[in-house]
């Protein structure tokens, strides 16, 4: 009962949900979304600055440089030779063969 | 012939009764209770790196086949659907079956990420993560298994890689003919879909956006899950299946904003890869150059990636050694829970096996 029900709405819903229509509402609402953050985004920066906080550039920026310097220790410790396979570590051999064959 | 056995009305209204209490009780402590720990096999990250994290999984046999494993999941969800709780997790499955297992998962991408592209991962990404595998196992090749875009990724990887240490290609329900996702390729009309203005504004595509997305290619799906849910309440398998599942499908992750408008641009709207238009960093990608064996698994009943969708694929790919496998279940049921233990777990590990000594 529930499973045809489920059906049912499933398949009355995605034909209304992918006709022009929807789709003109749904582009309409994203893009009515994107400009309301748009605008507040504006506003916030202009307060930020007025505040003399550092806006979401500055911390991106930071972000972006503080991954920088992660990818250079990275390449720094891979030059160190700490890369490559950990001895300590359980290596089972590598001669397995699918049962049919094994046998 | 007439049915002759009645029902006593007392029993079964006893028999309503409990359970009624019983959900009610239990459905108390579904709030008040923590959801299953997911993704708990034992592993080791071996690379994280902006949003990508490679992570090996501790072998569980004394032996293992040669040719490692390497899962690659979707770029819009966690990877513990291949890791839920143990006796339901793929990884720990292909770990029991004597293989080598290595996943390279996604973490929301972080707001400066916004410029990566579809290059950072088939041209970087991936190839770290093979480049790894390879230094770790001390093998040549590994078997690449990618589910959903992680499919795609794969495709793009192995056509451009062709001779570098690829040993087999796996995809599940992975589409190649963008035109036939008719939903999602309504939604992103050109005509009326600004991706442009939608990056640009946000940077990093919000998950809340794309689980939205999701969600609507079955508008009923949401209630009649939460009413099977209530009628389930008292059986605690159910319950916490249910909250695996459920937990796993609410975390969507956002999507960087340059690949998200270069795979709207280059797979929605013009259907680049089904074309053989299609190009990642300046190099023409071409399946028929994909020569390793190769196998997909389809879902039936696949809502998100429909069938004519990832029909063409088995023909694109010029393998030799190619095969497809449909099976019954869902775009997720497919890889997880019930149905994918008994269906596609063991064939996905007997195709493997056979091609990974």
């Amino acid at each position: 009962m529930l499973g045809h029900w489920e059906k049912a709405v499933n398949n009355f819903g995605g034909d209304a949900l992918k006709s022009e229509e929807f789709v003109r509402g749904m582009s309409a609402a994203t893009a009515a979304t994107a400009n309301m953050q748009a605008n507040t985004h504006q506003v916030m920066e202009r307060v930020l600055a007025a505040a003399n906080l550092p806006s979401r550039a500055d911390f991106d920026d930071l972000a972006r440089r503080v991954a920088g310097i992660e990818a250079t220790l990275a390449r720094i410790e891979a030059k160190l030779g700490s890369g490559g396979p950990d001895p300590a570590k359980p290596r089972p051999s590598r001669s397995r063969k699918p049962p049919s064959k094994a046998s | 012939m007439q049915q002759t056995a009645t029902i006593d009305p007392i029993s079964a209204a006893q028999g309503e009764f409990e359970r009624m209490m019983a959900r009610n009780i239990k459905g108390l402590n579904y709030f008040t209770s923590p959801a299953p720990v997911v993704g708990a096999t034992p592993r080791e990250v071996l690379i994280e790196r902006g949003p990508m994290r490679l992570n090996h999984y501790r072998p569980m046999t004394d032996e293992v086949y040669r040719v490692p494993i390497l899962l690659v999941m979707a770029t819009t969800n966690r990877g513990f659907i291949f890791d839920m709780v143990p006796g339901q997790s793929l990884v720990e499955f292909l770990l029991r079956a004597g293989f080598d297992v290595f996943m390279l998962e996604w973490e929301a991408p972080r707001s400066h990420e916004r410029s990566l592209t579809l290059e950072s991962y088939v041209l970087d990404f991936l190839p770290a993560a093979v480049a790894r595998v390879r230094e770790e196992t001390g093998e040549p090749d590994v078997s690449m298994v990618g589910y959903c875009f992680g499919g795609v990724l794969s495709l793009l990887y192995a056509a451009l890689h062709p001779a570098q240490g690829l040993a087999n290609l796996v995809t599940f329900t992975t589409p190649i003919d963008f035109s036939r996702m008719d939903l999602f390729s309504a939604w992103s009309d050109p005509r009326f879909f600004d991706v442009d203005r939608l990056v640009d504004t946000f940077g990093n595509v919000p998950g809340d956006m794309l689980y939205a997305s999701f969600d609507m290619l079955r508008p009923a799906a949401r209630t009649a899950a939460n009413m099977r849910l209530y009628d389930n309440l008292w059986d605690d398998e159910y319950v916490k299946s249910f909250r695996m599942f459920e937990r796993w499908n609410t975390d969507t992750l956002p999507l960087a904003g340059e690949y998200f408008r270069q795979t709207t641009k280059k797979l929605m709207w013009d259907n680049s890869l089904y074309k053989g238009t299609m190009t990642v960093g300046g190099r023409a990608i071409d399946l028929g150059g994909i020569t390793v064996p190769f196998l997909h698994l389809a879902a039936e009943h696949d809502h998100i990636v429909p069938r004519e969708a990832s029909a063409p694929l088995l023909g694109m790919i010029g393998s030799p050694d190619k095969q497809e496998i449909m099976l019954k279940g869902g775009h997720v049921s497919l890889v997880a829970g019930g149905n994918a233990i008994k269906r596609m777990w063991p064939a996905l590990a007997n195709w493997l096996a056979e091609r990974s000594i």
